[in-house]
């Protein structure tokens, strides 16, 4: 339910880009998503055909590209995969981190005619 | 085989709803009513709370309740019997209000004379905290029965909230609930957070919610 709501967005955002900009037609949407988002892109696949039904990106495609979430530790500075660590520093061990990347969802581009 | 092109989009998804927002906060400000977004988990007390929550403000404040659900209106029934004023608002499966939503909502309340406008948004840790309703603060709810560790598996409703209140505390006795390692983690999300231990059923701490409540309020109307 959450990430069709939030694909409905999408196609919104979308159609008014479209309008702007004179496309005549769209092939595929490119999305950016966050290793730390909430958005399960295997979700935002499968929920992508339910949006866009009716609307004028009805038969387009789509694409995802994940983005790391990384962190800097507060102690020592090391970058590292909040994920893959822990969320904790594979240097120092401390769990005090600023969070560089990973929330994102960004419509990135769109492929089009 | 047609030319293609590529045209950068790069915009967030959540950024036209952020510039509603924004412009509600500013409508609301100018209107001088005081919007708050009540969140928790289905069953963690958000309506017994508000019920509570109303009858010690009512007497100072207008108030107005937005009651948001998937389906039934139960919960308006029950703040009607307050005397406050109360609208139900149905997502139609959706599981969190957007400031859109949220602004339509105001309007089907009707906040002329109201001070205090309350929004309980769907139940749900997850994607209301990822919407911003326009709302001047946000408050959750965090039931004993949840558990303490729901501030490591739903951070980002934890780092959002100005009001965290740990509900039904007089069952912590049943429970493994470890207030203090609750409370460790919470802040160490959010160090700004005010954290308010209560109990809805008994009234217990709901005066220091109602206090903050009503600070808040004055503050944002003068």
């Amino acid at each position: 339910m959450h990430e069709l709501g939030v694909v409905m967005e999408v196609v919104r955002v979308v159609e008014e880009f479209v309008r702007e900009n004179d496309v005549e037609e769209v092939d595929t949407v490119v999305l950016q998503v966050g290793e730390l988002s909430s958005m399960i892109p295997k979700y935002i696949y499968d929920v992508y055909p339910a949006a866009v039904d009716g609307t004028m990106l009805e038969k387009t495609k789509l694409d995802i590209e994940i983005i790391p979430g990384n962190g800097r530790c507060g102690n020592c500075e090391t970058i590292f995969s909040v994920l893959q660590n822990h969320a904790t520093c594979p240097n120092c061990q401390s769990t005090q981190f600023e969070l560089l990347s990973g929330r994102e969802f960004y419509i990135k581009e769109i492929v089009c005619y | 085989m047609k030319e293609y092109r590529v045209l950068e989009i790069k915009q967030s998804v959540f950024e036209d709803n952020n510039k509603q927002a924004d412009l509600l906060r500013q409508k609301l400000k100018d209107e001088k009513i005081f919007l708050l977004n009540l969140m928790s988990s289905p069953g963690a007390g958000k309506t017994t709370t508000l019920t509570r929550t109303i009858e010690m403000l009512k007497e100072k404040l207008r108030i107005g309740v937005m009651e948001a659900d998937i389906d039934s209106d139960v919960d308006a029934a029950t703040i009607s019997e307050t005397g406050a004023k109360v609208i139900q608002l149905h997502t139609g499966g959706m599981c969190h209000l957007d400031a859109d939503m949220t602004k339509q909502g105001l309007e089907g309340l009707g906040t002329e004379g109201v001070d205090l406008a309350i929004l309980e948004n769907v139940g749900n840790l997850v994607c209301p905290a990822e919407f911003d309703t326009g709302a001047v603060k946000n408050a959750m709810i965090l039931s004993v029965p949840e558990g303490d560790d729901k501030p490591l598996k739903y951070p980002l409703m934890f780092t959002i909230c100005d009001v965290l209140l740990i509900n039904k505390i007089d069952v912590m006795p049943y429970f493994d609930f470890d207030l203090q390692a609750c409370i460790e983690r919470v802040k160490k999300l959010n160090p700004d957070i005010q954290v308010i231990p209560v109990c809805a059923k008994t009234g217990e701490g709901i005066e220091d919610f109602a206090d903050w409540l009503y600070k808040e309020t004055i503050k944002w109307q003068t």
